[in-house]
Formats: C-alpha cells, sequence, structure tokens
C-alpha cells in the first residue's frame, strides 16, 4: 500500500468538508482586509516599519490557519471516525504523514497567495511610505509569511493530535497567540522572540533588533512545529485508537 | 478461505480486563453471531481483530496474518463499528469515495454498495441529515465497499426499521452463502436466532460458548408441547400412564416438558382427550442464553457501589 493513494483520500477529506476550504478562505480574506486596513493608516511613528505594517493582517489572520489545521485533525475524533480511518489504512505513521501533507501544502500555497495579495494591497494604500522596501526584503517576507502560516497550521495539527480535540487545541492556541502578541509580545529582544509565533514573525519584519533573523526565526517556529508533530504521530501511532 | 482466528486473546484496560484470554476461530460461509450483553468484550474484540487496539498478550489475526500487514485491507475485511464515524457534514457519497480512494477501490464501487443499501437517492445529502437507521446502511455501505471476504458488524440492526431489520437478514445469509466470514455481534437474541448459525459468546470477556446455534439451544432448553382441552382430567390421566410431565397454566393450557408433538396428538387420540390447541413449544434461544448467562454473576443484579 503506497503513499498516494493515501494522501489522495486525505486531500479529498479536506476538499469535502465545507468548513475546511472555508477556513483557508477566511485566512485570505482576513489577512488582505487587516493589511489593506494597517496600509491605508498612514503612519508618522518613527519606528514605523513598513514590511511589517502591510503584511500585519497576518496576525489576525493565522487563527484562520490554526483553525484550518486543527479542524483537519479534529474530524478524526469524532464519532470513532479515526478507527474507520485506521481499518483503511492500518499504517499510522504513514497515514498521519498524508494528513500533514495534506494540511502543508494547501496552507502554503493559499498562505504565499495571502501574502502577496496583502502585501499588495496594502503597499498601495501606503503610497510613498513604503519605498525604501527592498525588492529582496519584499520577497523574503511574503515567502516568509506563507512559510509561516504554513508552520502555525501544522502546529495545530499537531497539537491536535496529541489532545485529540481541536476545541482544546483551539483553546489553548488563541489565547497564547492573543496573549503573547499583545501583552509580552513587544518586548524585542527577550526570550519572547523564541516563542513559536513570535520566532517565525520576525521573517516579516524590515529590520528587527534581536537574537534572530528572518531565517533563523522561521527555523525557530520550525522547531517547535516538528515538536508538535512528533508528539502528534507518537500519541497516533501509540494509543489505542 | 479466511477465517478469523482470536488466540488467547486478553486486553486490560487499567486494571479491569475487558477480554480474557479469548480463544476462538470465526468459519467462513456461515453467519456467526457475537452475543453477550453490553460491556461483555464484544466491540473491543472486534477493534483488536482490526489492529486498532493493541492486545495486552495474545492474537487475532485474519486468515492467518495480522490485520496491520494486509495491504489494501479494505479488499479483505470490511468492518462496521460505529454508525458515527461517517463526518456529518460530508455527504455519504464523497464519505465512501474518501474510503474507496484510500484503497485504490474502483469509484464504481461506491455506487454500487449505495444502490445495495438502499442510499442511492440520498448519497448527496450530508450526513447529518440521516436517520440513525440510514447511517447504519451507510456504515454496512463502507463495510461491502472493498468486496471483502471477511464482514464484520458491530451492533447492526440498530436503529433499523423492519424493514431494514429484514433486508439485514436476508444480506447476512447471502454474504455467508457466497462464502464469506460473516461476524456479527448482537444483544438482540430473535434478531440473532433469525440469521446466525454459529454462536460465540461472551460474558464479562470470557468465552462462554462457541457452538452451533441449534446445538446450543438444545443443549440447555429442552422443547416441549402446549395442549388445551376441555377434559383436563382425562388428559393428566391419559398423560401419567405414559410418564409424562405436565404442568396446567392459569388460562387453562398445559405444557408437557420433554415431549413431542407426535406422540403427544397420538397419546390424546388414543385416549379420546379432546383436544382444542396441539402445539409445538419451540425452545428459543432468548431461553437458552438466559439459562447459560444465569450462572454468571455479572448477569444478576448486582448492589450498585455508591
Amino acid at each position: 500500500m503506497g503513499f498516494r493513494p493515501v494522501l489522495h483520500s486525505e486531500w479529498l477529506k479536506i476538499r469535502t468538508l465545507r468548513s475546511l476550504p472555508g477556513a483557508l478562505l477566511a485566512l485570505f480574506a482576513a489577512t488582505t482586509a487587516f493589511s489593506a486596513l494597517a496600509g491605508s493608516d498612514g503612519s508618522s511613528d518613527p519606528e514605523f516599519d513598513p514590511l511589517f505594517t502591510a503584511l500585519s493582517g497576518v496576525l489576525p489572520g493565522q487563527i484562520a490557519a490554526i483553525s484550518f489545521g486543527a479542524m483537519a485533525v479534529s474530524s478524526e475524533y469524532h464519532g470513532g471516525a479515526l478507527r474507520l480511518t485506521l481499518a483503511a489504512v492500518p499504517q499510522r505513521g504513514r497515514w498521519f504523514a498524508a494528513k500533514m501533507t495534506a494540511v502543508a501544502v494547501p496552507a502554503l500555497l493559499v498562505g504565499l497567495l495571502t501574502a502577496c495579495t496583502a502585501y499588495a494591497v496594502a503597499r498601495a494604500g501606503m503610497g510613498s511610505a513604503a519605498d525604501g522596501v527592498t525588492t529582496g526584503e519584499q520577497v523574503r517576507a511574503v515567502l516568509g509569511c506563507g512559510i509561516y502560516l504554513m508552520l502555525m497550521a501544522l502546529f495545530a495539527a499537531g497539537l491536535t493530535a496529541v489532545l485529540r480535540s481541536g476545541v482544546a487545541t483551539l483553546s489553548v492556541l488563541i489565547p497564547f497567540i492573543l496573549v503573547v502578541s499583545f501583552v509580552i509580545g513587544d518586548a524585542a529582544g527577550t526570550v519572547a522572540d523564541f516563542l513559536p509565533d513570535k520566532a517565525g514573525q520576525i521573517a516579516l519584519h524590515q529590520t528587527y533588533d534581536g537574537a534572530l533573523g528572518p531565517w533563523s526565526g522561521l527555523a525557530v517556529t520550525a522547531l517547535w512545529t516538528t515538536a508538535a508533530l512528533l508528539a502528534g504521530a507518537w500519541s497516533v501511532r501509540r494509543r489505542d485508537a | 478461505m479466511t477465517s478469523i482466528e482470536v488466540q488467547a486473546l486478553t486486553k486490560e484496560y487499567g486494571t479491569r480486563r475487558a477480554v480474557d484470554d479469548l480463544t476462538f476461530t470465526v468459519l467462513p460461509g456461515r453467519v456467526t453471531g457475537f452475543l453477550g450483553p453490553n460491556g461483555a468484550g464484544k466491540s473491543t474484540t472486534m477493534r483488536l481483530v482490526l489492529g486498532l487496539d493493541r492486545p495486552t498478550s495474545g492474537t487475532a489475526t485474519i486468515g492467518g496474518r495480522a490485520y496491520a500487514t494486509l495491504g489494501e485491507p479494505l479488499r479483505h475485511v470490511g468492518a462496521l463499528l460505529d454508525a458515527q464515524a461517517a463526518h456529518g457534514s460530508r455527504t455519504a457519497r464523497d464519505h465512501l469515495r474518501v474510503l474507496a480512494v484510500s484503497n485504490r477501490l474502483a469509484v464504481r464501487r461506491v455506487d454500487e454498495v449505495l444502490e445495495e443499501t438502499g442510499l442511492a437517492s440520498v448519497a448527496r445529502r450530508r450526513v447529518k441529515t440521516y436517520s440513525l437507521g440510514m447511517r447504519q446502511r451507510l456504515g454496512i455501505a463502507a463495510a461491502l465497499l472493498g468486496d471483502p471476504e471477511v464482514v464484520m458488524l458491530d451492533e447492526p440492526s440498530n436503529g433499523l426499521d423492519p424493514e431494514g431489520i429484514i433486508w439485514i437478514r436476508a444480506l447476512l445469509r447471502r454474504l455467508a452463502g457466497e462464502g464469506r466470514t460473516v461476524l456479527v455481534s448482537s444483544h438482540l437474541m430473535n434478531e440473532t436466532a433469525s440469521f446466525a448459525d454459529h454462536l460465540v459468546v461472551l460474558g464479562r470477556g470470557r468465552l462462554l460458548a462457541d457452538t452451533p446455534m441449534r446445538e446450543f439451544i438444545h443443549a440447555r432448553v429442552e422443547p416441549g408441547v402446549r395442549v388445551r382441552t376441555t377434559d383436563a382430567t382425562a388428559l393428566k390421566a391419559a398423560l401419567d400412564r405414559h410418564g409424562h410431565d405436565a404442568v396446567e397454566h392459569e388460562d387453562g393450557h398445559w405444557t408437557v416438558r420433554h415431549a413431542r408433538v407426535e406422540d403427544i396428538g397420538r397419546l390424546a387420540s388414543q385416549a379420546g382427550v379432546p383436544l382444542l390447541e396441539l402445539a409445538a413449544e419451540e425452545a428459543t434461544l432468548e431461553q437458552a442464553y438466559l439459562d447459560l448467562t444465569a450462572t454468571e454473576a455479572e448477569f444478576t443484579a448486582q448492589p450498585q457501589e455508591a
């Protein structure tokens, strides 16, 4: 039994549940809308970071990416759905890998599209205030934004496999992101930089004073995601279904 | 031919033994009824056979192989464990397509099993609009999807309407007639009696019986004869002369134990006793089952722990 039929099946599962494409649409719409709002709100702040302002719609928008990852996995934990799944695909590691691929690829593609659109819309509203941003920085931020959204979706997916509940995952992650972002997250250069969401968001900034750069920040988020995925895979493999 | 082999199977949850040193084989070509009260370990045993739960010790195999080693297992084994397993927001057809694709089954099979289970006309409706009976049919459709040699159904007649019950009875008989291995759990005795050839009975995780159904019943309950007459004295005298043991009931009919209608009819005729009614009282599976389980402590009322 190969990987491809299992991946095909998992992709079909995502496509045929209205709420999952809905979450990706929400990711696109919310991110673009909040970025457009931020872009039109011309700032005279001396610490104004045009790149981050243009992509700041990701902060609220990422909640949709997290919901997508959590819901894609939590649908397996209702009414014995996982038993039916694992009776069809008893190779649990292979099944989990297929599930995560089916979460990662659409999240990355929609994330990249979202980042491009959000940046373009916000940039149009900012006018000359964003002239100092180089092409390299733009490409890095848009690419980083797509990867960041994929990593957050996978982080939520892995956590859901551990907690076996989408509600539990969302009630941990959403307050965590809101609290970290708005309360302790402003202190750059502290341990907060190494939190899963803050580390990855460094890639969205034009300049950032701290221990981590844009790519090393994404690597830190990737480490958190890897840990969540390993824990999820362990849980799926070891526990009774 | 593929059978289900359960060998010294034990499953503990904490300190509780859900399945306790179970050994039996389910053979092809017949319907095996899997009986026992709720909590006896029927569903756990099925999950162990499907490799969903890990046994504490012992093995469960299908045709000599562990379930997890089957390539494209839906082609070999079809199971209905829980009618709620289909996601409510998906259509029945999509639910089956997801399963079919994972085991590289033709999409044609999806439409075939929808037709077979009577769901074709509602296949594009979301599962949350389905009644329990329709969900059961969808679960059975999923079990039949891969045209498997082994079919395992956990309480399939749950929630089915009378038509559905008749349908599933015919379906199970047909599957066994085609030489498949069919294991069907139930706690409904009359229902099981209507389709099973063989019985595996569990109580508190242990094997209580593994016998053909007729044998199971006859070993425990003697058939009797029901008689009604206008001349009770003459009947009693005639029966006594031939050494039959008869009991009179309140409504005036008699039950002659350990007897056959042929004997009682002839005897009454010879003695000139007028008969209003003469019928064989068939022993039922229910009587036999209650007789068996009466000895098991868990089935009699136990004081509830506070």
